[in-house]
């Protein structure tokens, strides 16, 4: 049985069962990408609930793809393991640590999918002069104004909506403010991003606005960060080697 | 503002000269850095006339894909390996030639930039792309060297620009995400140049991890970095041309 158990902790944690693991991730991400229509929702709803509704027929290489992928996580962290305990006491601390600090990266950035697949959140909804969005605490975002201006070939260059809020927290004054949101300057609000999407033309007063939640999206940025100064590390080491 | 005549008329002819010096004097490293300097030339014009990086369009992006490729071949080309090498020299010209032709029948859109491309996040984004597209690019070259001449320095050099080109890479993804977040409420979404994307994030990674294994697959990873560069290429090209994407042209 221990050596039963010896054995798969050495699957498990070996680099050949990791290189078959991407590949097979890879494999069944390039079958996703044909298999997704157009007309596919997978992008208007949070991933687990996308999971649930839509048949087997049209979600198993995703299945498989998070099956895979979990293994994946897995080794990587036994590889770690492995890695740093065989080779502490080997090397500068830079050499040792910067691929486990990458590993580290990657599965911050699993995580942060995960989290997002079960909590995200994403509603789209036409807004007028005066509309407001109604918060779960009862508190409303309402859009007081819009603004938009054109190219001379009739495109639009600029836009934004300008809406008012109370302060939300015990110490917060319970005053009106006001902010406004345009391409790349959501706003953010009780957890939610408020993004403009489009503009109706003048005189109409009226935008495309969607509301995102996106928990795993603090995870993914940490993720990426620690995975950029891993790789920045292990260039220097590189080039220092080969100096 | 310069006058449209200078802007219009001489820039594609810099491109021209540009491949012209790629295609008939690559094998002379002086020839090659002029050629470079005709493209940056051309990019800073057309970076003049649209007031930002020329990165939306076919046109724009092979012509920038075509200066990184030579950009990124410059460290290979002064580096003491590779320094006397003819076959890299004609190999790298070759391929700054070939994605710089392919920009010439596609045609230079002058529009506004849309309003969501408008931020830097995107900027860094489709550059450091174009910077690893490169150098997966320069690998792949390299892979056929060492697979014709079987010297070990130039799978060195395709360890070395995988390396650079997947940083480059992580760094775009981590930058398009932050974008994305800003511009459309999530870091990811599932299109398939996303899809694609992760998928040469994850090859590179496991071509970086083969290393690992041993002399013994020196061979598969030369080849590695052959595969890798047609999976870039269909990354890039295929999936916006072929695919309904976020990022089609």
């Amino acid at each position: 049985m221990k050596a039963l158990l010896h054995n798969l902790y050495n699957k498990l944690a070996s680099l050949t069962f990791g290189l078959w693991l991407l590949c097979g991730v890879m494999l069944f991400l390039a079958a996703g990408s044909f298999l997704q229509g157009e007309g596919s929702s997978i992008n208007e709803v949070a991933l687990l609930d996308w999971l649930r509704e839509v048949p087997l027929r049209e979600s198993w290489w995703l299945w498989i793809s998070i099956g895979i992928i979990a293994l994946l996580a897995l080794n990587t962290l036994l590889c770690s393991i492995e890695s740093l305990r065989t080779k502490w006491l080997k090397g500068s601390f830079l050499v040792r640590i910067a691929p486990q600090l990458l590993h580290l990266g990657f599965l911050f950035i699993m995580l942060a999918h995960l989290q997002s697949a079960y909590g995200g959140f994403k509603q789209v909804m036409q807004v007028e002069k005066g509309s407001a969005i109604t918060f779960p605490d009862g508190s409303n975002v309402v859009f007081t104004d819009f603004a938009v201006t054109y190219s001379k070939m009739g495109m639009p260059t600029a836009y934004s909506a300008t809406l008012n809020y109370r302060a939300t927290g015990a110490f917060q004054s319970p005053a009106m403010l006001t902010a406004v949101i345009s391409p790349n300057h959501p706003f953010f609000y009780q957890g939610h991003g408020i993004y403009i999407k489009d503009i109706a033309p003048p005189p109409m007063k009226a935008a495309l606005v969607e509301v995102h939640k996106e928990p795993g999206a603090a995870m993914a940025l940490a993720g990426g960060i620690i995975f950029t100064i891993a790789n920045l590390i292990l260039l220097a080491r590189n080039r220092e080697k080969s100096i | 503002m310069l006058p449209s005549v200078i802007l219009c008329f001489p820039m594609k002819w810099l491109l021209c000269v540009s491949i012209g010096l790629y295609l008939f004097g690559g094998f002379r490293r002086s020839l090659f850095f002029a050629g470079v300097a005709a493209e940056l030339v051309y990019l800073g014009f057309r970076g003049i006339e649209l007031g930002r990086l020329p990165l939306i369009g076919p046109h724009d992006t092979l012509a920038f894909f075509s200066t990184s490729c030579a950009l990124m071949t410059i460290p290979f080309l002064v580096s003491a390996s590779l320094r006397d090498s003819n076959r890299f020299r004609i190999g790298a010209s070759l391929l700054a030639a070939v994605t710089g032709l392919m920009a010439l029948p596609f045609p230079a859109f002058n529009m506004p930039m849309p309003p969501i491309l408008n931020t830097l996040w995107f900027e860094l984004h489709v550059a450091m792309a174009f910077f690893a597209y490169a150098l997966f690019g320069i690998g792949a070259i390299l892979g056929i060297l060492f697979l014709l001449a079987e010297e070990k320095k130039f799978l060195e050099m395709q360890y070395m620009a995988a390396l650079v080109g997947f940083s480059f890479f992580s760094a775009s993804m981590t930058s398009g995400g932050i974008w994305g977040y800003f511009a459309w409420g999530t870091y990811w979404l599932w299109t398939p140049k996303e899809f694609w994307t992760s998928i040469l994030w994850l090859y590179y990674g496991t071509y970086l991890h083969l290393r690992l294994k041993g002399s013994r697959w020196e061979k598969t990873i030369a080849w590695g970095g052959i595969v890798g560069f047609g999976v870039t290429m269909f990354t890039y090209l295929g999936v916006s041309l072929l695919m309904k994407s976020s990022h089609s042209f």
